[in-house]
């Protein structure tokens, strides 16, 4: 590789013409038959003299041309030039003889066997595939590209060994959760470091419990969702220590490395590319909820139960029958004893229906469109592009839509000094719904409940308020999921640009000084805003009631909307130095060294405004002039943070190797940070790695072994840490305001953790050992990692003796080890000029261990202590007996809850010790799957392709949230069918405390009130294992063959077609819409698409 | 070769260059380190809210409860003493708020040496520091631990103490002597230290030259240091002796934190709860002479039928030490010192400001003819009246006779016997939990 760099960079230099000739050609690619663009065509000195040099450096001045469109090139040589090289990344060199032929050239290239001379882009360093001695991966965005969808670490998904990417909600712009090489951390943030062009991107963390109610239905913006990812070449992972340890702290959770697209020399490319894609409606009846008869006959049965008094008077059944004063009429003598009047109404419900799936769910078409202008000239490079994608969720009330435009330039100022300049910038504005505190009307949640029977406007067109969704017995705010959509808005706009310069100056050819300033602005708007009318804004009103002295509640929350908005406003600068000093000698040895620094300042200002009583007209609030309010954070006007962190490092990297068959390689980094009040020298963290390859090849031994044309082992080890920058060995201090006495507000300074001296940071040893192995002209091609991680020191919040003065401390107090293999297998299964198979498979396993972790006293669970950090543990139930209450194993034999809970008539919960507790419970399985990979076929006909993608999840413990809880069921609400199976099989019966029975008031008081640690929602019955397959893409590809291209002056036309998220195989995951997000009753579902695009380029 | 030495200029100094790079003071966040930090920093402490005192309110017997009230659930367990097995839902003593603040005054106290700033402001702020940390102890030892008894106190058990902060440290319960002991040397330090001897209206929840006497008293009531404790109030009552004269005007209370004779008003001693949810008990009403006292008017209303208290949660109800205790200090200590004739003089000061002139006329009368004994039961009769719902009555309770008391409650009848160990009050389940030693 080395070689085409050098050969690139000397091109323009010009041999003085003697006697000249032109050659002219034309270059093809061997397999489809298809022009080489941008090839190199070249005559060197060294041929001239045919004199090679050391392998691999060539020197002396050359001339040449690079191939236009069309595959065609021409230039003038002296006459006494023999030979000409042609070269194209991926492809051999090829030397044609020109002493007689040398117009109107065949050339043919073939595809370089020798993946080796690939290049790694590592952000820091580009390094020869040959000396790379650590585990990482790489794939093409073209072999990745999914249409509609907006961001690529959806992309990745299925794609990359080791690497476990799952949807966390199918809403657009929803993030993906990246995990490499499962979790190190407890707490701390576990994703990895995203890096564009060489700057590290701030802003890529997402909460740790994404799915929680209070975090899922926020709209937050992610570095990585402003780039588009038709400007992205190339995207490599890096896994193990020794790649990622360069990187600093950041990088304990790998890394992943955008290389984008650059302009190639030749003439100017247009490409244009244009995709609609039709996002399709949810599959509402997985949710299996009951339906207006079920339902009506649930409530029914409901109210003829005596015992089941819970929200009695709620549902349509219950107020019918309390309306016409039979409810006490019907729960004696039943249904047919009312009057008819009553059955008649009653017996309507069941006619009636609202299909909540259409209500909350849409089918939705959208646009993607994208154009990109890219050439170069001899001494410049450029790339231009702009793109607009427009998605509408198939949730109501959702999208998301981008604005794109790219600019790169590379310049060759002399031929030892040449700058780069890049601008990524970006508008994505993303909408959504607006849910309450409580998440009530989350509409994945609300259509859970919603009766089936309700109706949403009247016949007259007016909203219905749903009259079960209360918020006490007294009060309901009147919810209508139409009306709050129309009065309420949600949205973000996030501006972002990326703009990255950098200066390589080459001072000889050994020594090369590279710099690199890169910046990142974020600016976030987001407002959300409730309407007057609107559930919204009558829920906040709540929050203003004070008692009016007469018996009565007053607001005093002004009459108008409640506009809230957040302004946010991040930067960074990323200022990257590098001395590269890259040498051989005897021609056998070869060393590369580097030296650099990073500097590193962030910060992050948000203001975050609330206006009351606002009117869209005027766009005015008023003011809130309540002494009431002055003090409540809910009517708190304005606020501001600002937090600002400043990184210094220093690193070094040395790579050794001796006669292209061993290869070590050692980086030591040390990162400093700002850590509060620290002295100097206790601000870096020392962090370092060692590796070693072995290019088994180039042994002689292997030259006896003819199916064999790849093989490499490699091996590393390095050390990683990170420091918690939230605890301080010192005693630090915020400002707040506080009024002890009337009539006097002071300055405060409040200590917001305890602080802990010994505070040690956490560390991550990470080894590995794999290998490539190229068989078959590699037809069939290995790559294979075993690895082993080890974190120590893992901080977490430990509970102390109160008389510290702290509840909590950030303690030293777990370890974990991840331990794994990774395979990845990529075969040509058929070859032909008309036909071509290829194949793609990988799959990897990781199994984690908590290896110490200090037992909290007052944990209900059981510690996570020789388990996964995901392990599962529920309570093991034993069927029902004859009054359908829960039965228990214990030592082998089935128990009743009585003497499992040892529930007595004064059980409160302090029956059993915390021990005993969570003695409760057995380990059921690990919550991260047991292996998973991706599948990808590829099949080429002609001018047709086809390319079938796949990822799979094999044994992976899952728990739902328990479809009812049987002490409190509410007539008002919808359930899934599994109630009606109640008492039978091993759901547990509907009781209530005069349920008849032995002891099932013991068994009613635990599970309604007492049962503290909820282990109801534990029982095995909610848990199982599942296993997927999802076809993730299926894209139908057809190019419109040269013949026509010339005729309509193209160079390319492409038509795809492409349903994504078709199917999923596997285990049932019926009650949720996907088996990603099983157990969630929040997540919007992950939309089936069929799309249709065009590419042409000209 | 010559560019090698640029770049090696270059990383050299970009390394001298970086620790000022990496001295970045984070906005709205501090190390404390002059004494105006540390000011701020010891008014968090003082700002820390216990509800101690309303709790103790309700489970002594100034108070009366009815069964459907609101938020009943919080307070009933602790009204009828039910410590064996309360209800989930009931308030908890405080505990882990008063090792909060005894951490801010601890940081306080290590870093007198350490912060910067005028001399006078350190001393006074760390003789505040001190005191703090001794309310703090006295607080605890006199809801957590039996009362002082001279002859058992070194082997009584009482809590734990701290007074340097350490992560890893266990905490071990001290003898109620020891817990005493530092009591009196952190009020001894923090008399050496302050210098203020009032403190101004809105700073007056600070402690004051004589607030720490006026504390220094109490301890020593509660210790039966009788002539230790005469000498105290002397002391304060030297610095301010004001009475605020309820026969002129009884709109306001004398404990508020705007009356002449506030001392100290740090402490919560009501609540919202207190003031609507909760009515004078029968035995209180009682001791009052409606007619004479000024006082019933004073912190009493009649809503409904019912005698509820004035004092609320509000801020301005603050109290820990103001005059009127000290005059009552003074006449019990000294009436245990049998000097019967300057006790009585003592409670009559407090009485001419508190009793028409007919009444204090009476209550002259009657006192004249009192025995000694009675003298005394008197005087701690005074002290039940004018320190209504200031959450002494507990305390007095509990270091005198500890009387037999009954309530009813709910059509039922709950007793706490003479001398019953529920006199104290055990430690909070969370404290147990997190501290196995407890």
């Amino acid at each position: 590789m080395n070689k085409i760099i050098y050969l690139l960079l000397l091109l323009p230099t010009l041999l003085l013409a003697q006697e000249q000739k032109t050659i002219s050609g034309n270059v093809f690619d061997t397999n489809a038959n298809m022009p080489v663009i941008g090839a190199s065509v070249f005559a060197s000195s060294a041929i001239i003299s045919h004199k090679t040099t050391i392998d691999g450096v060539i020197q002396g001045a050359m001339l040449g041309s690079t191939t236009d469109f069309d595959g065609n090139f021409m230039f003038k040589v002296s006459t006494d030039i023999k030979y000409i090289l042609v070269s194209y990344m991926g492809y051999e060199t090829q030397k044609i003889d020109v002493s007689k032929d040398f117009s109107n050239l065949k050339i043919f290239l073939k595809e370089s066997s020798e993946r080796l001379n690939e290049v790694i882009i590592t952000g820091y360093q580009k390094i020869e595939k040959r000396k790379m001695t650590s585990s990482y991966a790489k794939v093409k965005i073209s072999e990745i590209q999914q249409a509609g969808v907006a961001s690529v670490d959806q992309m990745l998904s299925g794609q990359i060994s080791g690497v476990q990417i799952s949807a966390t909600n199918g809403g657009p712009g929803a993030p993906a959760k990246i995990s490499i090489r499962g979790t190190s951390t407890l707490n701390g943030s576990s994703d990895p470091l995203w890096v564009l062009d060489g700057i590290p991107l701030e802003g890529n963390d997402i909460p740790k419990n994404y799915g929680d109610k209070d975090n899922i239905d926020n709209l937050e913006s992610y570095a990585i969702a402003g780039l588009n990812p038709e400007d992205i070449e190339s995207i490599t992972v890096l896994k193990d220590a020794s790649a990622t340890s360069i990187y600093g702290a950041r990088a304990a959770n790998g890394v992943i490395v955008i290389t984008s697209k650059r302009g190639k020399k030749g003439a100017m490319r247009i490409n244009f590319n244009a995709t609609s894609f039709v996002t399709q409606k949810a599959d509402f009846s997985k949710l299996n909820l009951m339906n207006s008869t079920q339902k009506v006959d649930f409530e029914l049965m409901l109210a003829s139960r005596s015992d089941l008094k819970y929200q009695s008077n709620r549902g349509a059944v219950a107020r019918i029958l309390n309306h016409h004063g039979e409810y006490d009429n019907f729960a004696s003598h039943g249904f047919n004893s009312i009057s008819a009047t009553a059955q008649q109404e009653i017996n309507n419900l069941r006619g009636t229906g609202t299909n909540w799936g259409d209500e909350l769910y849409q089918m939705a078409l959208n646009q993607q469109y994208s154009l990109s202008l890219s050439g170069g000239g001899e001494k410049n490079d450029y790339y231009f592009s702009t793109g607009v994608f427009d998605e509408k969720g198939a949730t109501k009330g959702t999208g998301l839509k981008r604005y794109n435009i790219t600019i790169k330039n590379n310049f060759d100022i002399t031929n030892k000094l040449s700058v780069g300049a890049a601008l990524f910038g970006s508008q994505n504005k993303s909408y959504s719904y607006i849910t309450g505190v409580d998440a009530y009307t989350n509409p994945s949640y609300y259509s859970r409940t919603a009766n089936p029977y309700l109706k949403v406007t009247d016949a007259a067109g007016n909203y219905v308020y749903d009259p079960d969704l209360i918020e006490r017995s007294d009060l309901n705010l009147d919810y209508n999921i139409l009306e709050e959509r129309k009065n309420t808005n949600y949205e973000l706009t996030s501006n972002s640009l990326k703009a990255i310069f950098d200066v390589h100056y080459k001072i000889n050819k050994e020594i090369q000084f590279n710099s690199q300033v890169g910046l990142q602005l974020d600016f976030g708007k987001t407002e959300k805003f409730g309407d007057e009318n609107s559930y919204y804004t009558r829920k906040y009103e709540q929050k203003s009631r004070y008692s009016d002295g007469s018996g009565g509640y007053a607001y005093f929350l002004p009459k108008g909307g409640i506009i809230q908005n957040w302004n946010s406003d991040a930067f960074q600068y990323n200022w990257k130095t590098t001395v590269n000093y890259n040498t051989s000698f005897d021609d056998i040895h070869e060393l590369d060294v580097m030296v650099g620094t990073e500097f590193r300042k962030n910060n992050r200002t948000l203001i975050h405004t609330k206006g009351f009583g606002y009117n869209p007209n005027t766009l005015t609030t008023t003011a809130i002039t309540d002494e009431r309010a002055v003090s409540l954070a809910s009517f708190e006007t304005y606020r501001k943070s600002y937090i600002e962190n400043a990184y210094a490092s220093f690193f070094a990297t040395t790579s050794y190797t001796f006669d292209k068959r061993y290869t070590v390689f050692g980086s030591l980094r040390y990162d400093g940070s700002n850590l509060f009040g620290v002295d100097p020298k206790y601000r870096y963290l020392p962090l370092w790695s060692m590796a070693g390859s072995w290019n088994v090849m180039q042994e002689e031994f292997m030259d006896y072994v003819d199916v064999v044309n790849e093989f490499k082992i490699r091996a590393s080890y390095g050390v990683q840490g990170n420091i918690d920058k939230t605890t301080s060995p010192y005693v630090v201090g915020e400002y707040y305001l506080t009024s002890v006495l009337p009539g006097n507000t002071e300055q405060i300074i409040r200590v917001q953790n305890a602080p802990n001296a010994k505070l040690r940071w956490e560390k991550t040893v990470s080894s590995n050992i794999g290998f490539d192995l190229g068989l078959f002209d590699n037809k069939i091609y290995i790559s294979g990692d075993y690895y082993q991680r080890k974190s120590s020191d893992l901080i977490g919040l430990k509970s102390v003796p109160l008389e510290s003065g702290y509840n909590f401390i950030n303690t030293n107090w777990a370890t974990i080890s991840n331990e794994g293999f990774e395979l990845a297998i990529n075969t040509r299964n058929i070859h032909s000029p008309n036909f071509n198979w290829s194949t793609s498979f990988n799959i990897s396993h990781n199994k984690s261990l908590v290896e110490e972790i200090e037992i909290r006293d007052e944990d209900f669970k059981p510690s996570l202590k020789g388990y996964s950090v995901n392990a599962v543990f529920a309570i093991k139930t034993a069927g029902i007996d004859s009054n359908g209450l829960p039965l228990f194993w214990r030592d082998g034999k089935k128990i009743s809850a009585v003497d499992f809970y040892k529930l007595s008539e004064a059980t409160d919960g302090s029956q059993m010790t915390r021990e005993a507790h969570r003695d409760l419970y057995s380990y059921v399985g690990d919550g991260a799957p047991k292996f998973s990979g991706g599948l990808i076929n590829k099949f080429k006909y002609k001018q047709f392709n086809l390319k079938v993608s796949a990822n799979f999840n094999i044994k992976q413990t899952v728990k739902q949230s328990p479809s009812y809880l049987p002490t409190l069921v509410d007539p008002g609400k919808n359930y899934a069918t599994d109630i009606l199976k109640a008492g039978t099989g091993n759901y547990p019966a509907l009781i209530g405390y005069t349920t008849p029975g032995f002891d099932t008031d013991l068994v009613y008081n635990w599970f309604n009130s007492s049962d503290d640690g909820r282990t109801y929602n534990d029982l095995d019955i909610w848990v199982k294992d599942i296993s997927y397959v999802r076809i993730s893409s299926i894209q139908f590809g057809y190019s419109l063959p040269k013949k026509q291209l010339e005729k309509l002056k193209l160079s390319r036309m492409n038509f795809s077609l492409e349903g994504r998220n078709l199917f999923v195989f596997g285990s049932n995951y019926d009650g949720y819409f996907d088996p990603e997000t099983f157990g969630s009753i929040y997540a919007q579902p992950i939309p089936k698409v069929i799309s249709l695009g065009v590419n042409l380029s000209f | 070769m010559k560019y090698l030495k640029y770049i090696a200029v270059l990383f050299m100094t970009s390394f001298i260059a970086c620790d000022d790079y990496l001295d970045l003071d984070p906005v709205g966040q501090i190390i404390p380190k002059t004494v105006d930090d540390y000011r701020s920093f010891l008014t968090t402490a003082y700002a820390s809210a216990t509800d101690h005192k309303v709790l103790t309110t309700y489970r002594g017997d100034e108070l009366s409860l009815e069964e459907g009230a609101v938020g009943i659930e919080q307070y009933e367990d602790i009204f009828i003493w039910n410590d064996e097995n309360p209800s989930p839902l009931v308030r908890s003593f405080a505990y882990a708020s008063f090792y909060n603040t005894i951490f801010y005054a601890n940081h306080v106290i290590d870093n007198k040496d350490i912060m910067t700033g005028e001399q006078e402001e350190i001393d006074q702020l760390v003789g505040e520091a001190y005191a703090l940390r001794a309310l703090q102890y006295f607080e605890l030892v006199n809801l957590y631990a039996v009362p002082y008894h001279k002859t058992t106190a070194t082997t009584d058990v009482g809590v734990p103490i701290t007074t340097h902060y350490d992560s890893d440290k266990t905490y071990t319960k001290q003898t109620v002597q020891t817990v005493y002991d530092l009591i009196l040397s952190d009020i001894d330090a923090s008399e050496n230290l302050l210098t203020t001897v009032e403190q101004v209206l809105g700073f007056n929840y600070r402690f004051s030259v004589v607030a720490i006497q006026s504390f220094k008293s109490r301890v020593f009531l509660y210790q039966n240091e009788w002539q230790k404790s005469v000498d105290a109030s002397e002391a304060a009552l030297e610095i301010n002796a004001n009475l605020m004269d309820l026969n002129i005007s009884a709109d306001m209370m004398p404990s508020e934190y705007n009356s002449v004779e506030s001392i100290l008003a740090l402490e919560a001693v009501a609540s919202f709860d207190i003031a609507n949810n909760a009515s004078i008990s029968e035995s209180l009403i009682a001791s009052y002479k409606q007619t004479s006292d000024r006082r019933f008017e004073a912190y009493f209303t009649n809503v409904k039928g019912v005698f509820k208290t004035k004092k609320s949660g509000h801020d301005r109800f603050k109290c820990t030490f103001r005059v009127a205790e000290l005059y009552l200090n003074k006449a019990e200590a000294l009436a245990e010192l049998k000097e019967q004739a300057l006790a009585e003089t003592t409670l009559l000061a407090l009485a001419k400001y508190r009793y028409t002139a007919q009444g204090l006329e009476d209550y002259t009368t009657a006192l004249k003819a009192m025995s000694l004994d009675d003298l005394k039961t008197e005087i701690l009769e005074e002290r039940k009246r004018e320190l209504a719902i200031e959450g002494h009555r507990w305390n007095d309770l509990r270091r005198t006779s500890q009387a037999k008391i009954s309530k009813s409650f709910g059509g039922k009848i709950f007793v706490l016997e003479n001398q019953d160990v529920r006199y104290v009050i055990p430690f909070p389940k969370d404290a147990q939990i997190s501290n196995p030693n407890l």
